[in-house]
């Protein structure tokens, strides 16, 4: 964590630096009637790399490095896959619409990354995808993406 | 007397079947929200915001309290059974809690635990009920510098005490300030931070940034590992359950002990109810004459703790309903709720709806009294629960956060956001950031940079108008205190490594 601590808080200050930066240049500091837009941003970013400034120099002088922080190998597959499935099923949805994406992401994960059997995992992703519809569009008129299929 | 008058108000609107069934459906989720680990209260409120659009503010309020009500009922009995807790407000349930159950007494401990939850719920909502017309007409003086200030210790407060490391706290409520900048300037009407982006115009949704920091973010860091847990089995017949004379004498001034106590720090804005059922537990080993059985299964160590969690979760409602301050993360999700209703939270809540706030306390009795039948007698059904497991849990909630963000304007981009919030929220929590006061500062941040613009305004001598005037010079000192005595600390730990 050390390592992560230093390139953090690296770029926080250089975060906060630009951010100050961008204030003061783009927005107006005090206008005629007191502070104007950029007022409260430009000191927002100083305090962000005064802060910054402090928590890079502890973590620079600290001499042990800190607990592990990134999962490991299994760990970290499990967790790209979930992210990446999460991603995928947003991207989906325009094309096949909510219902029958929200069915197809519960399938994919719970079958192939827990392992589930296909009954379990046909019966969750359709009660799910079903109660889903009828929670939001049914009972609070959310008009969900329709997909190609037509719901 | 004003008080009895209002509550009947109160009573005439928590009493409607469409709120009773609100409520009740509050109660229901929140014990089990509580009850399954890896989500707890701020997940479970930020979750169910959504749901809430469609319906009177009123009603979505009752739902909410009653929930976050619910969840510190049920956090207990995952702590109790598994020796995991539901929710962080039950961390310390566990020490005590799951060595009576490994001595066979699981339902005397989740008995006390309901018994407790009700008594200092209940006396929590008369204490509120009692306190906050009293602080709302103190707070209606209150100009913008005294706002600016509030607001400024709420923030430092809160990032203090949610946080591991106090810069890296401070640095998230700076982070939350920087984003509540994004979109138009209400004084000036000018874009900032937008990056050309159309949609960013409107600024940081706070939905998808809740759900995503709170929802997904938790999601994240429990899907690491397939999560395992064996649940005790026990009998919770209504016999096990009622605490025997010996229990009952040993718990009787833990649990008023954890009440006053509980309220006190709830109130207290920053500390919530996991700090509260911290220092209950540390109070009950120091008073206690065994303290020898603490962490062997004393009943005091459930009793305490388990009643504070619940005073503060009714404490904390203080500060967000009459000053606009939120008392811990799941009040400052309740207080954006607040604002998309379309409600200003502060002092003047209290006289511009009365329906609003009456209704909400009148039905935190009706809650806690759903809560604690519910508590003693469901016991089974709520265990039953437990064995969904995770591996199917969490891909719901996944979809629960994807359809949630989409339900308030219908746009992809407010999912897009919740998604990598969620990143952001898993990688927050594994470095030791502070997602809750990230979100605190969200909230909090237009109405704080608006008071501190007008202070500005109608002050000669600059920023010094915050310490001319004695209240916000009071609030703001202690603001700064709160800043700066953990900062110096976390900050000179290094320079004195290089002096020796």
């Amino acid at each position: 964590m050390r390592l992560a601590d230093r390139v953090g808080a690296a770029l926080l200050l250089a975060f906060g630096a630009g951010y100050a930066a961008t204030a003061a240049r783009s927005y107006t500091y005090w206008g005629v009637h007191g502070p104007g837009a950029g007022f409260f941003p430009f000191w927002l970013g100083v305090a962000l790399v005064v802060l910054a400034a402090l928590f890079l120099v502890s973590a620079v002088h600290r001499s042990e490095p800190g607990p592990a922080w990134l999962p490991d190998g299994h760990g970290a597959v499990r967790l790209g896959v979930v992210v990446g499935a999460s991603a995928l099923f947003v991207a989906l949805v325009p094309v096949l619409g909510m219902t029958l994406a929200t069915a197809l992401f519960l399938v994919g994960l719970l079958r192939f990354l827990e392992g589930h059997a296909w009954p379990v995992a046909l019966g969750v992703a359709v009660a799910t995808a079903a109660a889903n519809w009828a929670i939001f569009t049914w009972w609070l008129g959310v008009p969900f993406p329709i997909g190609v299929l037509g719901f | 007397m004003d008080v009895f008058a209002n509550l009947a108000l109160g009573f005439s609107i928590a009493l409607t079947p469409f709120n009773i069934f609100m409520a009740m459906v509050g109660v229901v989720l929140g014990t089990l929200i509580g009850a399954l680990p890896g989500i707890g209260p701020v997940s479970g409120v930020a979750l169910l915001l959504p749901l809430t659009f469609g319906m009177p503010p009123t009603s979505g309020i009752i739902m909410l309290a009653a929930l976050y009500a619910g969840t510190m009922y049920g956090g207990t009995i995952t702590s109790v059974l598994i020796n995991t807790p539901g929710e962080s407000a039950s961390v310390v349930t566990c020490i005590d809690g799951y060595q009576m159950a490994l001595q066979g007494r699981a339902g005397a401990a989740l008995g006390i635990a309901a018994l407790g939850s009700f008594a200092a719920g209940t006396v929590g909502v008369v204490l509120l009920m009692l306190m906050s017309p009293l602080l709302a007409r103190w707070a209606l003086s209150f100009g913008p510098p005294e706002t600016f200030a509030l607001m400024l210790l709420g923030l430092t407060t809160v990032t203090g005490l949610t946080g591991e490391h106090a810069l890296k706290g401070y640095i998230s409520m700076v982070l939350g300030l920087m984003l509540s900048m994004v979109g138009f300037d209400i004084i000036s009407g000018d874009a900032r931070y937008t990056g050309g982006i159309a949609e960013m115009l409107d600024g940081v949704d706070f939905l998808p940034v809740a759900i995503g920091l709170f929802g997904m973010g938790e999601v994240l860091a429990g899907a690491e590992e397939p999560g395992t847990g064996q649940i005790l089995n026990a009998r919770y017949g209504l016999r096990d359950v009622w605490p025997t004379a010996t229990d009952w004498a040993r718990s009787r001034w833990a649990i008023v002990r954890g009440t006053v106590l509980g309220f006190v720090v709830g109130v207290l804005p920053g500390a919530g109810p996991t700090i509260a059922s911290f220092l209950a537990y540390t109070v009950e080993r120091k008073v206690s004459r065994h303290p020898e059985e603490f962490g062997h299964g004393a009943i005091e160590g459930v009793a305490g703790p388990e009643s504070a969690n619940n005073a503060a979760s009714a404490g904390a409602m203080v500060p967000m309903l009459t000053l606009g301050i939120p008392g811990s993360a799941t009040t400052a999700v309740m207080l954006g709720g607040l604002m998309m209703w379309g409600l200003r939270p502060g002092p003047l809540l209290f006289e511009k709806n009365p329906d609003f706030v009456w209704g909400l306390i009148a039905s935190q009795y009706v809650a806690n009294a759903m809560l604690l039948i519910l508590n003693i007698a469901f016991i089974p059904l709520f265990v039953r629960a437990l064995r969904l497991p995770y591996s199917i849990l969490m891909p719901l909630i996944i979809v629960f956060c994807i359809t949630g963000s989409y339900s308030q304007s219908n746009k992809l981009w407010d999912v897009g956001q919740m998604l990598v919030f969620g990143v952001l929220g898993y990688g927050m929590k594994k470095l030791g950031y502070s997602p809750a006061a990230l979100t605190l500062a969200l909230v909090l941040g237009p109405l704080a940079e608006r008071a501190l613009r007008q202070s500005l305004i109608i002050s000669e001598s600059g920023v010094l108008i915050l310490f001319q005037r004695p209240i916000s010079a009071v609030l703001t000192t202690l603001a700064l205190l709160a800043v700066a005595v953990p900062v110096v600390r976390a900050a000179r730990g290094p320079w004195r490594s290089i002096r020796a």
